[in-house]
């Protein structure tokens, strides 16, 4: 016992030793990041500014500057416009996706949990989870028309397979000793439900969510594409149809730099909720 | 089996069987078994392996049910787990919350319990203390070795205050001299605490070790087939009791018995 906490002792110290400071560490994974994209922003700038006549690749640096102004640039009623869209799209991305999850956690705990219920449900999950979710959106409209509400439940729906899926793997696969545990200590259901089942389910969860968020805002635009008045996906469309490229291009950047927000958030949550299982996992 | 004792028994295993499955397929583990255990005594079970001894553990804990017989913990027949009683896992890796420090795993089945906090932290801190971790309560599990969480699991055992403790081959995947510290510890524990242990274990010298009293289950579907007292000196010691000619004797003897499966010789 005295050797092993000694032993990790002098790891924590030769570690110590080792390591850079924390902010090169930072400045490290940055720039891994930033050059590949400098890079490529690079090599299209210089073909473009070679070859002048190249109306559907407008210059990188006239997107960046044509997105600055959208968003910061004036006529004030331009940039809420920007805004306006954008936080459309937004929303009911947040909105579909947050239905969607605790959809698909509460039916992926049932699933996990009964093999009854996870007989019984799987063959349907299997069938209609194998239509591309974004094939569904004629139905949808037909079914709930052309307003905001048939898109949230749209996203919702498409979404909550992801969740489904790896809730239910994960509830299922909760070691049986820790079920035991919880029973033996006279721990309640709904303690060992909420204690036990669940968090030993978080990584698989986590993953499940990570791919619903991606999901959620591919839908999103998608569901925008159709019937639709306002959001991105829309103004993609119309910026489209009147030849407005650059438009065009900004748009497809903001959605960029909003998918990396929505990962990098994501990201730091998992970091604090699933640090143990990273930790964990890195020992074994 | 219910012999005539004046005190009551802290658990009556009365006429147990038990059949996994049904029709030609079936497998009996258990077979008509029935002994008793006296409060504080510290009974280890033994028999050859897949003898039915954690199909037997599980039944005493109220995690199975028995096909046939009764389980009687301080005179109630059991239909569920009884309170009172905690139970320490051979898996110590997967019996431990890996999401929770050490002190929210000791402190864990006080859960939903009426404690105080004030109370449940002195009761975590005497746990942890009694099993010698108390300067590890913020570490994690998976940050101890093997041998410091299967002493997490005691503390567990113990926060929970249990007067019958079932141990499942605790000590089966620690290495020799971590297994003989631990050990001594429960012993000590037994002896603090005043508990009834029951300890299953596949390891001869151990079960003769520990205990006051061996029951040797025989090949499945085990019957009981001898119940062997052991008077050894108080307080066990590792090397002079393992040198004492009586341990020898009934170290051979309980050997004996699990080589022929069960049988007298």
């Amino acid at each position: 016992m005295t050797d092993t906490s000694t032993r990790a002792l002098a790891a924590q110290a030769t570690r110590a030793t080792t390591t850079r400071p924390r902010w090169r560490r930072a400045l490290v994974s940055i720039a891994y990041f930033v050059i590949p994209i400098a890079v490529v922003i690079g090599i299209w700038q210089l073909v473009t500014m070679l070859n002048p006549p190249a109306p559907f690749f407008p210059q990188p640096f006239a997107i960046i500057a044509n997105l600055w102004d959208l968003m910061f640039g004036s006529p004030k009623a331009v940039q809420q416009v920007f805004y306006g869209e954008f936080l459309q799209t937004v929303g009911r991305m947040a909105l579909g996706f947050a239905i969607g999850a605790v959809w698909g956690v509460v039916v992926g705990t049932i699933m996990g949990l009964w093999r009854g219920a996870r007989e019984t449900i799987n063959p349907i999950v299997e069938f209609l989870r194998s239509i591309p979710a974004t094939a569904t959106l004629p139905l949808f409209i037909i079914l709930l028309g052309g307003g905001n509400d048939m898109r949230v439940v749209f996203i919702a729906y498409g979404v909550s397979w992801f969740v489904l899926i790896n809730t239910s793997v994960g509830v299922g696969s909760v070691h049986k000793t820790l079920l035991d545990v919880g029973k033996v200590f006279r721990i309640s259901l709904a303690r060992r439900l909420f204690r036990i089942v669940l968090p030993g389910a978080m990584p698989k969860i986590f993953a499940g969510l990570r791919i619903a968020s991606t999901a959620a805002l591919l839908l999103a635009i998608v569901s925008e594409f159709m019937l639709a008045t306002d959001g991105v996906g829309y103004m993609l469309v119309q910026a489209q149809g009147r030849f407005q490229l650059l438009n065009m291009w900004s748009w497809m950047l903001a959605l960029a730099i909003l998918g990396l927000i929505i990962n990098t958030l994501l990201e730091w949550i998992e970091g604090r909720i699933l640090g143990w299982h990273r930790q964990s996992k890195s020992r074994a | 089996m219910t012999e005539n004792t004046t005190v009551q028994a802290a658990l009556v295993v009365d006429h147990v069987s038990h059949v996994y499955g049904s029709g030609p397929s079936a497998h009996h583990a258990i077979s008509d078994l029935a002994f008793s255990v006296q409060p504080g005594e510290f009974v280890s079970i033994v028999g050859p392996s897949g003898a039915g001894k954690t199909t037997l553990l599980r039944t005493l804990a109220g995690l199975l049910k028995p096909s046939e017989g009764a389980v009687i913990v301080d005179g109630n027949r059991i239909t569920g787990v009884p309170p009172g009683m905690a139970m320490v896992f051979q898996d110590y890796s997967r019996s431990l919350l890996p999401w929770l420090t050490i002190e929210k795993n000791v402190g864990f089945p006080l859960e939903g319990k009426k404690v105080t906090k004030a109370e449940k932290k002195a009761i975590i801190q005497e746990s942890l203390e009694a099993v010698g971790l108390g300067g590890f309560a913020k570490r994690y599990p998976w940050q101890l070795s093997g041998g410091m969480q299967q002493r997490v699991a005691i503390a567990r055992a113990l926060a929970y205050r249990p007067s019958l403790l079932l141990m499942d081959e605790p000590f089966a995947s620690v290495d020799a001299q971590t297994r003989e510290g631990l050990e001594d510890l429960v012993l000590k524990i037994r002896d603090t605490y005043g508990m009834t242990i029951l300890f299953v274990t596949h390891d001869i010298d151990e079960s003769v070790y520990l205990a006051n009293r061996v029951l040797v289950l025989s090949r499945p579907p085990a019957r009981l087939a001898e119940d062997i007292v052991v008077n050894l000196r108080e307080p066990r010691d590792q090397i002079t009791t393992r040198e004492d000619p009586e341990f020898i004797r009934l170290r051979g003897h309980v050997a004996r018995l699990i080589h022929s499966g069960g049988k007298p010789e």
